[in-house]
């Protein structure tokens, strides 16, 4: 095997699903120029080239709604699974173990190894910050696109709103609107609808192979088992 | 919306990369000429230079609805006088030019902002009541 199908193989979850998501995003935004032009052309007025709708805030807040909810998900994941438990899930920790665990048990500081992270095994600053490093990052990837999505949000909705002879409306008076808590909300309702249904459908439903499952032949009951 | 709420949205807007903010003031400059050169069209009853700056589907409107031209039924319409320039907002292709005393809508055409809307006064919690509109 050489350098570059090794390469390949090793990576291929985070190559695969990251060229997924280059192909749909592309997908996305020859589907939206097209509805958006669709509306353009139905209100009389000029519809927009290709590169152009990719300016607009119309493809920005489809794009960042939706971020800003997959994000919000691995935050409340990463963070919820230190405390909360489910009996008998691959993807809850055994029952006893509920919390942040101690220094031994996640080869922190002392305890950590010659392999271990350097800032694993610092006992100031850096090993708090990094032991709580991947959901930090997915918080603030969150905050940034709920962010991104309220500004083009705000374009979008006010540009919708001047073709339809309304007056525009503040950033401030746009984060209390229907239009921007229901594009909130209906992101959010879904990705906590997936991770209860992954919890609960993972005791007693199996996928030979798969980490994110049990064994095949492992008991309803056992918990923290992955396959 | 105040200036420094416009100001810090631009901003805002252009720290997350999202739109082309160098131009929004130009834009917004660009449409308000537009409003006023249509204004001054309707003041100095030059209808064919006013008939000329609306959108297409506004003056399809107006044409059908009155069964005539444009420049025949554009002076029917007894749009306000216009007044001076109080203020502009441009999102996207659409824009809302407010003068002293009309309010006027427009949108971007590739030969520039083109009126799909005047004299229009605001109602509350519905669109502007426009006595020239599209559609």
């Amino acid at each position: 095997m050489n350098r570059l199908t090794r390469f390949a193989k090793h990576n291929s979850l985070t190559l695969a699903f990251g060229t997924g998501f280059l192909l749909t995003l592309v997908g996305q935004a020859v589907s939206g120029h097209a509805d958006f032009n669709n509306q353009l052309v139905t209100d009389g007025l000029h519809p927009l080239g290709f590169l152009q709708y990719l300016a607009t805030s119309d493809f920005a807040v489809d794009v960042t709604e939706n971020w800003q909810s997959e994000y919000l998900q691995f935050f409340l994941y990463v963070f919820g699974t230190v405390w909360l438990l489910q009996r008998g899930s691959p993807e809850s920790k055994e029952l006893d173990k509920a919390g942040v665990e101690s220094d031994r048990e996640q080869k922190v500081g002392d305890h950590a190894g010659s392999e271990s992270p350097r800032w694993a095994a610092d006992k100031g600053w850096r090993q708090t910050l990094y032991s709580r490093s991947l959901g930090i990052v997915m918080a603030v990837i969150f905050t940034w696109s709920w962010l991104a999505q309220s500004i083009a949000g705000v374009a979008a909705y006010n540009e919708e709103h001047l073709r339809q002879l309304q007056a525009p409306v503040s950033w401030l008076q746009y984060l209390g609107s229907a239009d921007f808590w229901n594009r909130t909300l209906q992101n959010w309702q879904s990705e906590l609808l997936a991770v209860a249904s992954m919890a609960i459908l993972s005791v007693y439903l199996r996928q030979r192979g798969s980490p994110e499952s049990k064994p095949v032949g492992a008991a309803h009951t056992s918990t923290g088992v992955e396959g | 919306m105040p200036p420094w709420r416009r100001t810090a949205l631009m901003v805002l807007v252009c720290a997350a990369g999202l739109s082309g903010c160098a131009t929004l003031g130009e834009r917004e400059t660009a449409a308000s000429r537009a409003a006023l050169r249509f204004e001054r069209s309707v003041r100095q009853a030059d209808w064919s230079r006013a008939c000329a700056a609306l959108a297409p589907q506004t003056r399809q409107e107006l044409t059908e609805s009155a069964k005539t031209s444009c420049v025949k039924a554009l002076p029917d319409e007894e749009l306000p006088y216009a007044g001076a320039l109080r203020g502009s907002e441009v999102y996207g292709q659409q824009a809302q030019v407010v003068l002293s005393t009309d309010t006027l809508f427009l949108s971007a055409f590739p030969t520039g902002w083109l009126i799909t809307a005047a004299g229009c006064e605001p109602r509350p919690h519905q669109p502007y009541q426009c006595k020239v509109k599209g559609g």
